[in-house]
């Protein structure tokens, strides 16, 4: 027992240190930062200040936060809706090289890089491209109308990048699903709907929530797509930090904006996860009482 | 067959050989911090061979994130083209060589002195000026109608999602300054400056975008009509787009020169004082500000270039639009008045 724990030590030494150095020790960095003073420079004054908190009540942030928190959260619940029926026909499908098909299909565009498919969204939202003009012609929208440069150009790019990400996990945990017990469902009478949302949900709530997690804190810290196709009122809080980084050389408050984010990201998974594990404790109980 | 064994070890003796040899004697290398589309690949070509050495060309895209990168920390860097006041900050803080002018004779013979007046460093005593930059109105003239270079045009409700401004807090309130009549661009009067934000915000309504990144393509493709921008920017669009035109607007504007500086820290100097000299030969100089399409404040060089640019106003400005456009100074403290009306521009 004792030597297998000293093992075990070893064995998890270099992934704890790898978390320490490029994890935590970045992220009090950071939080250590926003209780300096800037200096007019650029960089990092002496002593320590509470000055940055309160700036952080600039009466501009309310709009901006509410903005990045309501199109992260739209961006995974969409991303989610269509990762699911998807992870849930893959892997029902029988045909082995269908399913490599779809799944490579799915994963293709990473070989592109990023920049480059946010670009191609920009070609193809054009106002003189034939996609707007097809919209045209064909009377969905009137000439005047612009596709890109708005919030829902952004929500678009965002949705289009993030749903592999949910796909994937999502789909990892639905290829080990049982399916005949949502046979056994039907067999008792439940309609398939039914058993999808009893039965096939609960046995894939794990690879959703990853999904949400992977989907959501990227999507709240976006900073290039709404640089790139968001108009004059679609900043986010990333093209805040970025501005308070770039132009405004105030190190301090772009800390301090980080870790309100990290903040926003971490208190809510935290008190999901506390509440999962109650949920499941009383399960067990109740079980345990039967 | 024990010739073709020997025959084939000698030439892969010989191709060692030759790596060996190409490897043995490393040729100079000056590293550029230079912003993009700003230098003529010939130019560069005709110095490395002049020279026998390798210029190695890093790009930025604004000055916040150049010296954002250099005061973070980044070396190796031989020459850097700040605009005037960011070299002006960072010979404050020590990051610019003293220049030894023994070094770059052309600069002293050649450099125009009408343009020392929009300089903060009129000794160039750590920078020699290599652009000058006027900001203006870019305007595709067959989709605007009733074109009037004033910057009124920025609320026309007619053009509405099909302009922009430069994400620059200093370019967007200067120019808003100028527009509302405030002659000092980098006034920091409250009032002043309030003025200028509810100016901005007037502009935002009717703009796509604050955007510096491409607008200049997107002007010359047909996506925007009427943009904020820099003059030189204006005029490479426009030679793909010949309806794309650049005005300085009647109310006055900004301008700002782009300057050579020689980073402390470089280890290849004399290199960089070649290099600055070599640019200010007259006939190097014309072959880049044909391509490149700014001006350099150069004396003779101006003659040189091709007669359809030299006679475009944008290219050669009218003394008239010259006298009515102000530097950009950085305010040290002050500057976050600026960030902070930017913070109400941006803002709902």
């Amino acid at each position: 027992m004792k030597k297998s724990s000293f093992t075990n030590f070893f064995l998890g030494l270099p992934s704890f240190v790898w978390l320490v150095v490029f994890y935590a020790f970045p992220i009090l960095i950071v939080l250590l930062l926003a209780f300096r003073p800037p200096d007019s420079n650029g960089g990092i004054g002496t002593g320590w200040t509470l000055q940055t908190l309160r700036e952080l009540r600039n009466p501009s942030y309310p709009a901006i936060i509410w903005r990045t928190f309501w199109q992260g959260l739209v961006s995974t619940a969409v991303c989610i809706a269509v990762a699911v029926p998807i992870s849930y026909q893959l892997s029902r499908t029988s045909s082995q090289k269908l399913r490599n098909t779809i799944l490579l299909l799915i994963i293709v565009p990473f070989w592109t890089n990023f920049l480059i498919r946010i670009y191609a969204w920009r070609i193809f939202l054009h106002p003189e491209g034939a996609f707007k003009h097809l919209l045209v012609l064909i009377g969905v929208i009137p000439e005047s109308t612009g596709l890109l440069y708005n919030q829902w150009a952004v929500l678009t790019v965002m949705i289009y990048t993030y749903i592999p990400f949910a796909v994937l996990p999502i789909y990892a945990i639905s290829e080990k699903f049982d399916f005949s017990l949502m046979e056994a469902a039907k067999d008792l009478g439940a309609s398939s709907f039914y058993a999808f949302r009893k039965i096939y949900l609960p046995g894939i709530s794990k690879g959703i929530w990853t999904a949400v997690m992977v989907v959501l804190i990227p999507a709240f810290g976006a900073y290039l797509i709404p640089d790139l196709v968001g108009g004059s009122t679609s900043e986010l809080i990333g093209d805040k930090i970025a501005q308070r980084v770039f132009v405004d050389r105030n190190l301090p408050h772009a800390s301090a904006l980080s870790a309100l984010l990290m903040l926003g990201v971490f208190v809510p998974l935290i008190l999901v996860s506390c509440l999962r594990k109650f949920q499941l404790k009383n399960q067990k109980k109740a079980e345990f009482m039967k | 067959m024990k010739h073709l064994l020997a025959s084939c070890c000698a030439v892969v003796l010989a191709a060692f050989s030759l790596i060996l040899c190409s490897c043995g004697k490393e040729k100079e290398t000056l590293h550029i911090y230079n912003w993009g589309n700003y230098m003529s690949d010939d130019v560069i070509a005709k110095f490395e061979k002049e020279n026998d050495c390798k210029i190695v060309l890093d790009l930025f895209d604004s000055n916040e994130s150049m010296y954002a990168k250099l005061k973070a920390g980044a070396g190796g860097y031989d020459l850097v083209v700040p605009s005037s006041y960011t070299a002006f900050m960072m010979n404050e803080q020590n990051m610019l060589e003293h220049l030894d002018h023994s070094k770059i004779p052309n600069v002293d013979q050649y450099f125009d002195k009408k343009y020392s007046s929009l300089s903060s460093d009129k000794e160039m005593a750590y920078t020699v000026p290599y652009f000058v930059s006027f900001t203006g109105i870019g305007y595709n003239a067959a989709k605007v109608q009733d074109f009037k270079p004033t910057w009124k045009m920025f609320e026309r409700s007619d053009l509405k999602g099909r302009t922009t401004l430069l994400n620059d807090p200093r370019e967007v309130i200067g120019c808003a300054l100028r527009a509302i009549g405030i002659e000092d661009v980098n006034s920091t009067d409250q009032a002043q400056i309030d003025k200028a934000v509810a100016q901005a915000k007037i502009w935002k309504t009717q703009i796509a975008k604050f955007g510096v990144d491409d607008a200049v393509a997107a002007l010359a493709s047909g996506e925007f009509y009427l943009v904020q921008n820099y003059s030189g920017d204006v005029l490479q669009a426009a030679m793909e787009n010949p309806d794309v035109r650049f005005v300085i607007p009647e109310e006055g504007s900004t301008v700002t020169f782009d300057n050579f500086a020689i980073m402390k820290d470089s280890a290849h100097k004399d290199l960089a004082y070649k290099f600055i000299n070599f640019i200010y030969r007259p006939e190097i100089c014309a072959e880049n500000m044909n391509v490149i399409q700014y001006v350099t404040p150069h004396k003779t060089a101006v003659d040189l270039v091709d007669d359809e640019l030299k006679n475009n106003p944008a290219f050669t400005i009218p003394e008239a639009d010259f006298a009515r456009c102000v530097p950009l100074r950085d305010m040290g403290e002050k500057n976050t008045v600026f960030n902070k009306a930017w913070d109400r521009i941006r803002e709902e």
